[in-house]
């Protein structure tokens, strides 16, 4: 019975194709808006997941995101070299400014200025150019978004050139940085040409990375840090997780989530719709089947086929829809940091087969209530 | 030409109805002011290799009888047996499964369910009780060709026409070699012609020594191929007829 049935749901074509279009849209979109959210948020850690060498993260008190610059004092670095179950420490230096291209290209970029000996801080992959380039004065390493704003249609942007103040940086090279959440170009250059860009700046490091000894309690660490020298310091995944959690204060998984829970309800809604409509249209000839000896079992049987075919088929082509796009997106110099994972793609789908569900639960009542001997009128 | 047939009246209860007895079968719909007696009473029966009609105006409670008969509804007093089977011996599941191995329908509007063949309308009841879908449209199709259907095995429903979806119908009928046939106004959407040659067809495959036919029809011209007559008006059987062939 399995078998009719899926010829009878594939010869009213219109409304087969609408159901699997529906599924297929909502699918898209709630794994299009979570994919996004997700990415976003992962935006959020780029910059201290990049900083692959780093186990841990030494702040300001107040710091609560990567995005809030608010200097370490001068004497922090050493203080946290001294600390017991440090291995090693170095400073790390972000600031936002103001970069002006010759051909009068102006944007906010973001500089990380790392450590000029062990460079630690340096994106772990280099697109152009050497790494060690920028130790030299005055020379940048730019990420690809950055290199787009800034020098669009450029091919090469190596040995160009930006204003920062009154200093004229020269690029040496091109890191594959990850996306930032605040979508401004990243300039990496070495601690030493960010100094020079502020000048008379005393608190000049913003942040100290390092890794502890082996086998040492972490969190023995942080309380000495924080105790003997008012420092916060976070793992390197305890400070994405803080800056996740900052950002998703702000109300961003509200708005993603209610698209979300729109795409479920508004795909639900559509996919449930028609099939009822299908059932009711078809009542007749179910009421045929019913008069024949098809009993309640297969009819559900018969349903969840049905059923299962129109979600199958839209959650495979909502999912290569919404994959596709991450894609086309991961392509573009802005949205690289855009990914569908997999578990997304996996609960949307399981979301929506048991919602439908539910609609086929209720088609199915529709036909226990069928009159068969309706048939003989 | 079909010659008049001879009218012999029969005496009510009948001993020979061993295939369906109704005896007192009432039936009503709704409660209270609402409430109709559709069957005030009705004594019915068919016989083993016999094809019985049922025949009276619309509204006397034919639907309902057949309904009754078929275990798709349930009589509101008075006893039913089919086929051995007292009616309240069978329920649920039970009655749905007895009436797909032992029952067969032919319907006025044919019916046919219009995304499937000719052969897979006929193999519906086969592959309802778990035949093979391919052993059961094989089946079928060797008695559509029995029927006169051979050629239009593989054709949907939609290009047949009304003569030919009734003979498809009486396919899906006969399929599964049910030992009860029922019809419902199985000519009344057919023209004479056609009309005689699907009851022609009805009465040389579905008659049989261990099957009975009920068919209800208004279509008087067709009484000929009746071995029993049953009349019906306002809910009861008012007479029955024997044809003598």
């Amino acid at each position: 019975m399995i078998g009719l049935a899926l010829q009878m749901l594939r010869a009213d074509r219109a409304k087969y194709f609408a159901m699997i279009l529906a599924v297929a849209l909502s699918i898209f979109l709630m794994q299009n808006q979570a994919s996004i959210m997700m990415s976003v948020f992962a935006m959020t850690g780029s910059q201290i997941r990049d900083v692959s060498e780093a186990e841990f993260w030494v702040m300001e008190p107040d710091t609560e995101c990567f995005d809030q610059v608010k200097p370490v004092p001068a004497s922090a670095l050493y203080q946290v070299r001294g600390t017991e179950g440090v291995s090693w420490a170095v400073p790390l230096t972000k600031i936002d400014g103001y970069a002006r291209t010759e051909s009068g290209k102006l944007s906010v970029v973001t500089m990380m200025g790392v450590d000029d000996a062990s460079l630690v801080g340096l994106p772990p992959r280099i697109l152009k150019g050497k790494a060690e380039a920028v130790r030299e004065r005055g020379t940048v390493m730019i990420d690809p978004g950055g290199a787009n704003l800034l020098f669009p249609g450029e091919k090469d942007v190596i040995g160009k050139r930006v204003r920062i103040g009154s200093e004229s940086l020269r690029v040496v090279a091109m890191s594959d940085a990850s996306a930032p959440f605040t979508g401004f170009p990243i300039l990496h250059m070495a601690r030493t040409t960010t100094l020079m860009l502020r000048q008379a700046e005393e608190r000049d490091t913003t942040f100290i990375v390092g890794a502890y000894k082996p086998g040492v309690d972490v969190a023995a660490v942080e309380r000495s840090l924080r105790e003997r020298f008012g420092l916060k310091a976070l793992t390197a995944e305890g400070f994405m997780k803080s800056s996740r959690d900052y950002y998703a204060a702000q109300g961003i998984p509200l708005l993603f989530g209610l698209t979300i829970v729109i795409g479920l309800v508004v795909g639900t809604v559509i996919t449930g719709q028609t099939f009822m409509m299908f059932v009711k249209e078809n009542s007749r000839h179910l009421a045929v089947l019913k008069v024949v000896g098809v009993t309640a079992r297969q009819f559900a049987g018969m349903l969840a086929a049905q059923a299962a075919t129109v979600v199958f088929l839209g959650c495979c082509f909502g999912t290569a829809l919404a994959a596709g796009t991450s894609e086309l997106a991961r392509e573009l110099p802005f949205l690289r940091g855009v990914f569908l994972p997999g578990w997304v793609a996996v609960a949307t789908c399981v979301a929506l087969t048991v919602v439908t569900g539910v609609a086929v639960m209720m088609s199915f009542r529709t036909i226990q209530q069928l009159e068969p001997a309706a048939v003989f009128r | 030409m079909t010659t008049a047939p001879e009218i012999q009246k029969t005496v009510l209860p009948n001993e020979r109805w061993d295939a369906v007895a109704c005896r007192g079968v009432k039936k009503h719909f709704g409660e209270g002011d609402a409430r109709v007696e559709v069957l005030r009473g009705v004594d019915f029966g068919a016989t083993l290799g016999e094809m019985t009609f049922l025949v009276g105006p619309s509204g006397c409670g034919k639907t309902t009888l057949i309904s009754v008969i078929a275990g798709l509804l349930d009589p509101s007093e008075g006893q039913l047996d089919v086929l051995g089977h007292g009616h309240g011996e069978l329920n649920g599941t039970a009655r749905v499964l007895f009436r797909r191995r032992n029952l067969g329908f032919v319907f006025q509007q044919y019916n046919l369910l219009p995304s499937l063949t000719a052969a897979e309308n006929a193999a519906v009841p086969l592959i309802a009780d778990g035949v093979r879908r391919g052993v059961a449209v094989k089946r079928a199709t060797e008695l559509l060709d029995r029927l006169g259907m051979g050629d239009k095995a593989g054709v949907m429903p939609k290009v047949l026409s009304g003569g030919q979806q009734q003979r498809v119908a009486l396919a899906r009928a006969l399929v599964h070699e049910p030992r009860l046939i029922i019809c419902d106004e199985p000519t009344a959407a057919l023209d004479h012609k056609t009309g005689e040659s699907v009851m022609q067809l009805l009465a040389t495959a579905a008659v049989a020594p261990d099957r009975a036919v009920i068919v209800v029809t208004h279509d008087n011209r067709v009484f000929h191929h009746a071995h029993t007559i049953a009349h019906m008006d306002d809910g009861v059987v008012t007479h029955i007829e024997s044809n003598q062939h």
